[in-house]
């Protein structure tokens, strides 16, 4: 195009038009992004510090994508109202592989870089490199394992999962609807998850008359051949196969060589991750009766007056919807549930401090649980009240599907057997003030 | 069920998929003289080209373990040609090359899997009972595949014109080439041959386990105590080697547990080391 044409095309009056225009919608722009930095200003964010890779991961990552339905959900509706402003949330995701070092560099990088305002756990073998970057930052943490709590560790809460606990009201379901099982036999992984479940459902068998055979079956978590372990467990051929706190990884297997070996009786474990997997590699007919403690949240059960998780039905539709109904694990709503009660402490508390939250959370010593209104509790076993108990699922396969057989209390169970509890977590050395 | 006789054919099985992992990974070693510490992720690769072409393209499942034999041992031989040959000088350096090498193929894995274990279904639900013990076909496959290719590397080795030439240059590297023999083409018949027997491994053993893109971890542990037990450089070792250790830690884990297994694993590791520093077979005969 030559000069000239441009000249004639481009007048002056044109030229400060244009330009005058132009300036204006800067400006406008200017103005929208003001006002986008402004939104931004009114966003929390959310710490989840849990292993999203490696064998543990089951119990991370689906926990992280409920977490992100529960926020597009609450940011759909206009966010979390705190004094009366309404806050977006936006969860930083830190993979700590299940490793301590790897938790405190995460743990460091959510509070010092991120900004987060609480930092969701999954606890266990990761605490420990947390604990005293949580104890000098003042942070409030969240944890699955409520074997991590201690006097020591004010701002960490369980509000959601007591692992183990919960474990005993399988056992005293099955006490009750199966009288005829009498003895067990049981394995576990040699780490801080697998430890106290045994501890736990050594008191649970012994509340409920079962017998071990055997002293349970530690194996080592870099195990892959599992053949020798179910021989080991199948030799007394007991009535009850007990998986305790075995990772997804391993119950896969377990079952599995328990399906090949011939085994015809009970089994029962905390977890059934993926169990339409377990039963495309077994069969319905063995899966059939298989007691657990972690319902799908499609049940109707879940609709029942007292559960506390909002629309627990159409959370499951939409988790099958993202990421597939055969993703569904233990921990697919237990971090959106623990958000649940973080947003209406922070509502109550008029801020989003760590502090003023944990202090509207625990007021009252009593909290609005996924599964029910529970009690702060704890101080027997774990030296503070911050464990949030109530009452639990037993779940069972039956026709291939979860499904909610009761909901019991776990503070009845404790009020009757707390002294076996505390003996087999004493054996153990899984008492908080036993635990290095 | 017996006991003692289940134990005996669990401690088969383990020794079967071992001896795979173990003579590879000798092969390797005694031909080029790396150590090799991506030889787990070559199992797991493996395992993983079950997981996509068997359980998730539906491909029958002998076809899948033959391409994941095929598939590992062309990545062995990239591995030779893009890391251990520029550093067949250095092998410090080929060393710390497998170990980002491992990453890279976790990575590539991550990408393409997902981080959670894959699953594969059982390509048959058939067993055999005997004298009260139980051994399931897919078992079975594991343990009669590794008899036939350990059986197959053994009369290629001593009868083909490679076999001998593979022989040679684990003996002394230098005098090989000096009868004209071209380390370059040795070296990458070893690592298509150590990879393939990684990789077979893992895809036989895919629906067996739960395969992870870390699963190598510990099979690279397991491949490392038994190869140093039968004698660094030795087949014939490593397969000796491989039966002992699985009997060791399969009766141990079954009598004991899991835990005092690995204990008396690496204490038979030590022992073998204080008593015959060079393994069991490791002065006598080389590869």
């Amino acid at each position: 195009m030559s000069r000239k044409s441009l000249d004639r095309k481009i007048s002056r009056r044109k030229f400060l038009g244009t330009t005058a225009a132009s300036g204006t919608a800067l400006a406008a722009m200017g103005s929208g992004l003001s006002r986008v930095a402004f939104a931004d200003s009114h966003t929390i964010r959310i710490g989840f510090l849990a292993p999203l890779t490696g064998p543990v991961a089951a119990w991370g990552k689906p926990g992280l994508d409920g977490c992100l339905i529960w926020a597009d959900w609450v940011n759909a509706k206009g966010g979390v109202n705190i004094g009366g402003q309404s806050y977006n949330i936006e969860f930083v995701g830190y993979d700590n592989e299940y490793d301590a070092a790897k938790a405190r560099t995460g743990a460091t990088k959510l509070i010092k870089e991120d900004g987060v305002k609480f930092v969701m756990m999954l606890g266990g073998d990761t605490w420990p490199g947390v604990q005293k970057i949580a104890e000098r930052e003042g942070m409030l943490f969240s944890t699955l394992l409520p074997s991590d709590l201690s006097p020591d560790s004010t701002t960490l809460v369980a509000p959601c999962e007591v692992h183990p606990i919960y474990n005993v009201t399988g056992v005293e379901w099955l006490a009750e609807n199966k009288p005829e099982l009498k003895t067990a036999a049981m394995c576990a992984q040699d780490d801080a998850l697998g430890k106290p479940s045994v501890a736990t459902y050594l008191a649970a068998f012994e509340a409920a008359g079962i017998e071990m055979q055997d002293e349970p079956l530690f194996f080592d978590p870099a195990t892959t051949d599992f053949a020798p372990v179910m021989t080991k467990l199948l030799a007394g051929n007991p009535d009850i196969l007990c998986l305790d706190t075995c990772y997804a990884d391993y119950v896969h297997p377990l079952c599995e060589q328990a399906f090949q070996q011939g085994y015809k009786g009970q089994i029962i474990s905390c977890t059934a991750d993926f169990y339409q997997k377990i039963i495309e590699k077994t069969s319905a007919e063995f899966m059939e009766g298989f007691i657990f403690q972690f319902p799908d949240f499609d049940d109707p059960a879940l609709n029942s007056e007292g559960v506390n998780f909002v629309n627990p039905n159409e959370f499951y539709a939409e988790y099958a919807k993202r990421y597939g109904a055969s993703e569904w694990g233990a921990v697919s709503w237990e971090y959106a549930s623990i958000m649940d009660l973080w947003a209406d402490a922070a509502g109550k508390a008029g801020s989003a401090e760590p502090a003023a939250v944990l202090e509207a959370m625990k007021a009252g010593g009593t909290g609005k649980h996924a599964f029910g209104t529970a009690d702060w509790w704890g101080t027997e076993l774990f030296g503070i009240d911050n464990a949030l108990v109530g009452n639990w699922p037993v779940v069972a396969i039956e026709g291939g599907k979860a499904t909610i057989k009761e909901f019991r209390s776990i503070p009845a169970w404790w009020d009757k057997h707390k002294d076996l509890m505390v003996k087999h977590m004493t054996a153990l050395g899984q008492m908080w003030n036993q635990r290095g | 069920m017996d006991l003692l006789w289940q134990t005996a054919v669990n401690a088969t099985y383990a020794a079967s998929y071992m001896a795979l992992i173990a003579v590879g990974l000798v092969m390797i070693f005694g031909v080029m003289g790396v150590i090799n510490f991506a030889h787990g992720e070559l199992y797991m690769v493996g395992a993983y080209c079950v997981v996509f072409l068997y359980a998730q393209e539906n491909f029958p499942f002998l076809l899948a373990v033959a391409a994941g034999l095929v598939f590992v041992g062309i990545v062995g031989i990239v591995m030779e040609r893009t890391m251990f040959r520029p550093l067949r000088d250095n092998p410090l350096g080929g060393l710390i090359a497998s170990i980002g090498f491992l990453l890279i193929l976790q990575t590539l894995v991550v990408f393409g899997f997902g981080r959670r274990m894959g699953h594969v279904p059982p390509s048959t639900h058939g067993k055999i009972e005997f004298f009260g013990a139980v051994l399931t076909y897919q078992r079975l496959f594991v343990i009669v595949a590794a008899i036939l290719l350990l059986a197959a590397l053994w009369a290629f080795l001593r009868r083909s014109k490679f076999g001998r030439a593979l022989r040679a240059c684990a003996q002394d590297t230098e005098a090989a080439s000096l009868q004209g023999i071209s380390m370059n083409q040795t070296a990458r018949i070893a690592m298509f041959i150590g990879a393939g027997l990684a990789g077979v491994a893992g895809a036989l053993t895919a629906p067996l386990v739960s395969p992870t893109p870390y699963i190598g971890h510990s099979i690279i542990v397991t491949a490392f105590i038994i190869i140093i037990v039968g004698g660094v450089g030795s087949l014939e070792g490593a397969v000796i080697a491989a039966v002992l250790y699985a009997f060791v830690h399969t009766f141990v884990t079954t009598f004991f547990d899991g835990v005092i297994a690995n204990i008396v694993g690496l204490a038979l590791m030590l022992s073998v080391l204080v008593v015959r520093p060079t393994g069991l077979f490791g002065a006598r005969e080389r590869a």
